[in-house]
């Protein structure tokens, strides 16, 4: 079994920002493996280790920073790793960055691809369907249920609107993108994460590359008829809203 | 003078020859199982791994002389113990210096036990086998009292093994062997002088005393040289049957806990070793001094009793887990212990405060042994969600917050003070702020007081600014070795490029950690270069650069923090401190050493609660106690953690009424006659309001 | 190129209310003809959509109620092979994630999910998104794109209903059998309904942990209020998902909504912004949160806790 799990770093950022041209400075940014995709190489790993043997590949968009987040996957049951060099704009477009992960794809031959729903920080729900697109393979969102597959086909479970679950039967290979409560993502120690330094990384430049969508401009929106803020004493907020709650009811 | 120099008596006196052959094979023999079965011991522990502290000879001997460790909190025991122990030595010694004489001494010509040396081996032997005696009754009556300590009842649900069940049991047949070898002594003693009524043995007094109630009953010459005879036998099989179990039994710690406190780490809990850094995964990584604990323990129960985890309704009791570890080297347990041996939930609620290692008499080391389990578990994925998002925290922002380093510096300008950046110019003081005093809006305030105290005074400090990092304390206590290690790694580095004469730090896990630790992992500087804001305090009020003006005239508490107090030894600091800002301190019941944890050590403030519901936390049960001191109106802390945990207390124990908290700093600030008025680090700050 | 397409999402037999809004979105400001794509074997869908300035409804009849992403995928594809459009939209649904962006890349269309808002001048179209948690938005456009595919974003957009039935047009297409449909299952239920409440304590991800959550429900008992929960409480295991207020949750609007630490994600917002009036509390002042709110604090939700219980005595 040989599956694929596409993880990024993404940027976490807190309640101060300052953007640099179309993007957050990287000053008020700290860097951590994407949850979703964490969810995902848990899963994968996971599987792998039910099945007895097999191998977990991890594939990232990223500059050399983002290996750190390679090891935290490695370190949490992958095997090895595939880097592909980041272009700046990549955060606008999911569709091109899927283009260059499929060449990856195609050379790897894998049992099928697990990615995260979602980035924590661009959010675009995007990246792991395009890819099946571009690969032509059958795609799952959102899989909140996966059993294990047998006879070159899976039956997964998609979180649709209202906690809804589609019990979906679907060919391999395929891209399934994993939604967060799947699993518990393991926690990998700083141990065993200096331990996954001896695992491969391979850096590799795509061969060809597209572009489907460019940030023009980015800001801070404006809130428009913002909260009425009340100050930040809670014995204050709570007799507010124990007043509200009388005129609610 | 003719009595004296003929005062003795036969040995084996009425023995026919091969009847004392008998009594030498059956010695021998009972002597060989008992080196038979402290060689089984000794090769259990040697399976362990090297321990790599050098062994405490000199202070272990003064220790077990002493009894100094069971005296400690149990005066009444310790006192019966030392009847029990030096009691048996003599006991012991005599039977061995009669042996050598009449075996070594006589034939060659110098026997020696005869006359004054007889009278005075004869009274010696009586005080202290009455002694003895004393000591035993003391702890069986004791046993009425239903003690909670020695209530083997399980805390964490398990079921009861069969070797557990035995414990009373065991403890009974150990205790009353004794009482029968030593009663049975006197009683033989006395029958003998019923039948040879010799007039010095008014120098044995018990055994006279006890003859002459023999006598009194009618009991005859003749009847008193048969029973003695048979009683004698009994006796000394019965002791020979002791001697021989001495390795299998309770009676081993006679043996194992001189050895146990002599191979305890001379800073156990203080430092943790690196080393194995995947941790403790079966019985035979543990390093030879630990499996020695495991015999060691006595069952005691003064861990159990003094456990803040086992008094609020967690379920684990150290004693217990020593217990669990120890049956489980008995029976030659090969695999994984978390869980099976120890259940996961028991291993997270400790709090690693160190009362159990403090106060154990035997020297078991149950803090590094939890601490090293907990290591394997994490690497096994045992940590509990709550402590993994925020070890992932820390690994990502350098804080136990989450929020970005940025942030860490924020309070200087919200206060809008000017301190040195130590990265880029030298200063006397680095100030290492910590965590909980840079990011908890409540400890900011306090950090903001120290420093403008800092500076009124004169003193020429710095911090770190955004380079600072958790100084790891508590990341190593919950089992992150790895984490650990980046982390002083990076500080390390850090503050190896400032040039300092001291290090300062108001957190005493922090001050635990940089002043034991960080030396031991190449930081450039020494322990006693670190000092905590109290000490500073103390001594910049003895140098006349701040005074006292305002003596806040209120009467209080003071909790020792545990990383401060029972980890480093620092009690009286403090306590001056609060007398000279006018405090009037009443202490609470269990002060200093035997202060109880507040609950959130060994990374427990970032775990979930593992107490039965309705439980009364460890902080809660705190102010329970700190409420019945007389006229109390404050309670004091030295610590951030413990502001945190006791504010939350105050409000939950449903005392908020009657007692408020106090960080030191604070009091410090209003004695010194500072305006407290104005610091809020959030709202702007106005220099010209100050009085400083 | 010219006109518009809209992808139609539906489920058990009903044209989701999303999808509505979509096709009112495109009406308003699409360019060319505006044709509706349903892709279904039941075409009685056809006739749910009633959106004034819709041109027609292409039915793409397949076997399946309920198609496959791959049959979607396909379906649309040939479609967008027949009537080349310059724009395509599509509601940023769970269902329609495992599609749209596909056939954004196999038709190298411009691509963008999750746009709050557009404009169209005829040749170029740019769009807006929010990233970072809705901490900053931003602009695209689409360089080089002959057509661009548009996830738009539910509740931004109002939909506009009972004009005439379309006009339909069928098409008959081959399930693709790579992805089949087995059953829906609908979320566990504990007995609660928080729909029905007037009034939600909402607790997030500041809770800390599971032995809070357990405060703030008696606190919500206690004030006669039902508790509800963001979904990282869910993920984790910590509460049933019956409680969960979001896009993957319930969908409420009570009288009073309270959100305390909660951070306002997108998905949850969706959940919840039809309350009649809300109040936040978390302590970071420019979480999102505080953009649907009509009150709000930065105190700790724990304090606030604390000063709950002392009310209720």
């Amino acid at each position: 079994m040989k599956i694929i799990v596409c993880v990024k770093e993404v940027a976490v950022v807190g309640d101060e920002i300052e953007i640099d041209g179309i993007d957050i400075d990287r000053d008020y940014v700290d860097l951590a493996i994407n949850e979703w995709d964490a969810t995902a190489v848990e899963q994968a790993v996971a599987m792998r280790e039910a099945a007895g043997s097999g191998e977990v590949v991890v594939v990232t968009v990223g500059d050399e920073g983002a290996e750190d987040t390679m090891r935290r996957a490695l370190a949490m049951g992958g095997d090895r790793g595939i880097r592909l060099e980041a272009l700046e704009g990549d955060h606008a477009d999911p569709v091109g960055v899927a283009a260059r992960i499929a060449g990856v794809i195609r050379a790897e031959q894998a049992d099928f691809v697990l990615v995260g729903t979602q980035s924590a920080d661009a959010a675009h729900g995007a990246t792991g369907a395009a890819l099946a697109g571009h690969l032509g393979w059958p795609c799952a969102a959102v899989v909140r249920e996966m059993d294990a597959p047998t006879g070159g086909r899976a039956i997964v479970g998609r979180e649709l609107d209202g906690g809804v679950i589609a019990r979906t039967d679907i060919a391999l290979p395929a891209v399934l993108t994993i939604q967060t409560g799947l699993n518990q993502p393991r926690y990998a120690t700083l141990r065993q994460i200096k331990q996954a330094a001896d695992k491969e990384i391979r850096t590799e430049v795509a061969a060809e590359s597209s572009q489907h969508a460019r940030i023009t401009a980015m800001r801070v929106p404006v809130s428009v008829g913002g909260a009425t803020m009340l100050g930040d004493d809670p014995a204050a907020v709570a007799s507010r809203i124990a007043q509200l709650i009388e005129e609610a009811r | 003078m003719l009595l004296l120099s003929t005062a003795t008596r036969r040995t084996f006196d009425g023995f026919a020859q091969w009847q004392i052959g008998l009594w030498y094979i059956l010695s021998a023999v009972s002597t060989l199982i008992f080196l038979y079965g402290c060689w089984r011991l000794i090769r259990k522990y040697r399976a362990g791994r090297a321990n790599g502290t050098p062994p405490q000879v000199l202070r272990s001997l003064k220790q077990v002389l002493t009894n100094s460790a069971i005296l400690r909190r149990s005066t009444w025991s310790g006192i019966a113990h030392l009847g029990v122990f030096y009691g048996f030595i003599v006991l012991f010694a005599g039977t061995v210096i009669l042996a050598f004489d009449d075996h070594v001494a006589v034939p060659l010509g110098f026997g020696f036990w005869h006359g004054p040396f007889y009278l005075g081996y004869s009274l010696f032997l009586d005080v202290f086998g009455a002694a003895l005696l004393l000591g035993l009754c003391f702890f069986l009556l004791r046993r009425l009292a239903r003690l909670r300590r020695l209530d083997y009842a399980r805390v964490d649900g398990k079921p009861v093994s069969a070797k557990r069940a035995r414990y009373r049991l065991d403890d009974l047949v150990f205790t009353w062997s004794l009482v029968v070898i030593g009663a049975t002594g006197f009683v033989i003693e006395a029958l003998r002088i019923v039948e040879y009524k010799p007039s010095f043995e008014v120098w044995a007094p018990v055994g006279y005393a006890l003859a002459r109630v023999l006598e009194s009953t009618g009991l005859t010459a003749n009847t008193a040289s048969s029973i003695h005879f048979s009683l004698w036998w009994f006796h000394g099989l019965l002791a020979l049957a002791f001697v021989s179990a001495i390795p299998f039994t309770k009676a081993m710690h006679m043996l194992v806990a001189p050895a146990a406190l002599v191979e305890r780490d001379p800073t156990v809990s203080k430092t943790l070793p690196s080393e194995p850094e995947a941790g403790y995964a079966t019985l035979t990584d543990f390093t030879v001094a630990h499996l020695v604990d495991l015999d060691a323990c006595t069952k005691c129960g003064k861990c159990h009793e003094v456990c803040p985890a086992t008094n609020s309704g967690m379920p684990l009791s150290p004693r217990d887990l020593i217990l669990d570890l120890r049956e489980a080297a008995a029976s030659g347990l090969k695999e994984g212990l978390v869980p099976g041996v120890v259940e996961e939930a028991t291993l997270w609620s400790c709090m690693q405060c160190n009362a159990c290692v403090d106060i154990c008499p035997v020297g078991v080391q149950h803090v590094p042994i939890i601490n090293l389990l907990r290591r394997n578990a994490i690497e096994e994925g045992s940590a509990d969600s709550m402590l993994q998002a925020t070890l992932e925290k820390i690994h990502t922002t350098g804080n136990s917050f989450g929020e970005q380093k940025r942030k860490r510096p924020r309070w200087v300008k919200d206060a809008g003070l000017e301190i040195p950046d130590a990265r880029k110019q030298p200063v006397e003081i680095l100030w290492y702020v910590g965590d909980y005093a840079s990011f908890d809006p409540a400890n900011q305030k306090n950090t903001i007081r120290l420093a403008q105290m800092l500076t009124a005074a004169g003193v020429d400090f710095g911090i770190l600014y955004d380079a600072e990092r958790t100084a790891g304390n508590d990341v190593r206590r919950a089992g992150e070795e790895g984490l650990f290690q980046m982390l002083a790694e990076e500080n390390i580095e850090t503050i190896s490029g400032c040039e300092f004469e001291r290090i300062l730090t108001t957190d005493p896990h922090t001050f635990n950690t940089l002043r034991n630790e960080y030396p031991t992992l190449g930081a450039p500087w020494t322990s006693e270069q670190v000092v905590h804001h109290t000490e500073l305090l103390n001594e910049l009020l003895d140098a006349g650069v701040l005074g006292v003006t305002n003596l806040l005239s209120v009467v209080g508490t003071y909790h020792d923090p545990c990383a401060l107090g029972r980890y480093n030894g620092i009690f009286e600091q403090p306590r001056d401190l609060i007398r000279r800002c006018g405090v009037t301190l009443n202490e609470m019941p269990r002060n200093r050493d035997n202060s109880l944890c507040c609950g959130a050590g060994g990374g427990r403030i970032w775990m979930k609660e593992t107490a039965e519901p309705g439980s009364r936390r460890p902080a809660e049960q705190r102010i329970d106690e700190a409420v019945e001191v007389a006229g109390v109106e404050i309670f004091m802390v030295a610590c951030p953690k413990d502001a945190v945990m006791y504010t939350d207390a105050i409000k939950t124990s449903g005392h908020a009424d009657v007692i408020e908290l106090r960080e030191l700093t604070e009091l410090v600030f209003e004695a010194c006659g500072f305006n407290s008025a104005t610091v809020d680090p959030v709202a702007a700050f106005d220099p010209a309001a100050t009085d400083a | 190129m010219s006109g518009t397409l809209v992808i139609v999402d539906h489920r058990d037999g009903r044209i989701t209310d999303h999808s509505h809004e979509v096709l009112a979105a495109a009406v308003t400001h699409g360019s060319g003809d505006i044709d509706a794509i349903i892709v279904s074997s039941d075409t009685s869908l056809a006739s749910q959509i009633t959106t004034p300035g819709v041109a027609r409804v292409i039915a793409v009849k397949v076997s399946e109620t309920e198609p496959g992403s791959c049959t979607i995928r396909g379906a649309v594809h040939r479609v967008i092979e027949l009537r080349n459009p310059s724009l395509v939209f599509a509601p940023f649904s769970p269902n329609l994630m495992a599609s749209a962006p596909a056939i954004a890349a196999a038709n190298g269309l411009g691509f963008a999910s999750d746009v709050i808002a557009f404009a169209s001048d005829g040749d170029t179209i740019s769009a807006t998104r929010s990233y970072y948690g809705g901490k900053v938005e931003a602009d695209l456009e689409f360089p080089g794109r002959a057509c661009t595919l548009l996830m738009l974003r539910g509740g931004v957009w109002a939909a506009a209903g009972d004009g005439a039935p379309v006009q339909v047009e069928e098409i008959a297409f081959d399930d693709d059998p790579d992805v089949r449909h087995i059953e829906y299952r609908e979320a566990e239920s504990t007995g609660v309904d928080i729909t029905t409440a007037d009034v939600l304590l909402s607790v997030g991800r500041g809770v800390g942990d599971q032995d809070a959550i357990e405060r703030f429900e008696s606190i919500a008992e206690r004030l006669g209020v039902t508790l509800s929960v963001s979904r990282p409480l869910v993920d984790a295991g910590w509460i049933s998902s019956d409680r969960q207020v979001g896009q993957s949750g319930k969908t409420v609007a009570p009288k009073l909504y309270i959100a305390l630490g909660i951070s306002g994600a997108v998905q949850h917002l969706a959940g919840m912004k039809g309350s009649q009036q809300i109040i936040a509390v978390n302590t970071d002042g420019n979480a999102p949160i505080f953009s649907v709110a009509d009150l709000g604090s930065t105190c700790d939700m724990h304090d606030l806790a604390d000063e709950l219980e002392k009310l209720i005595g």
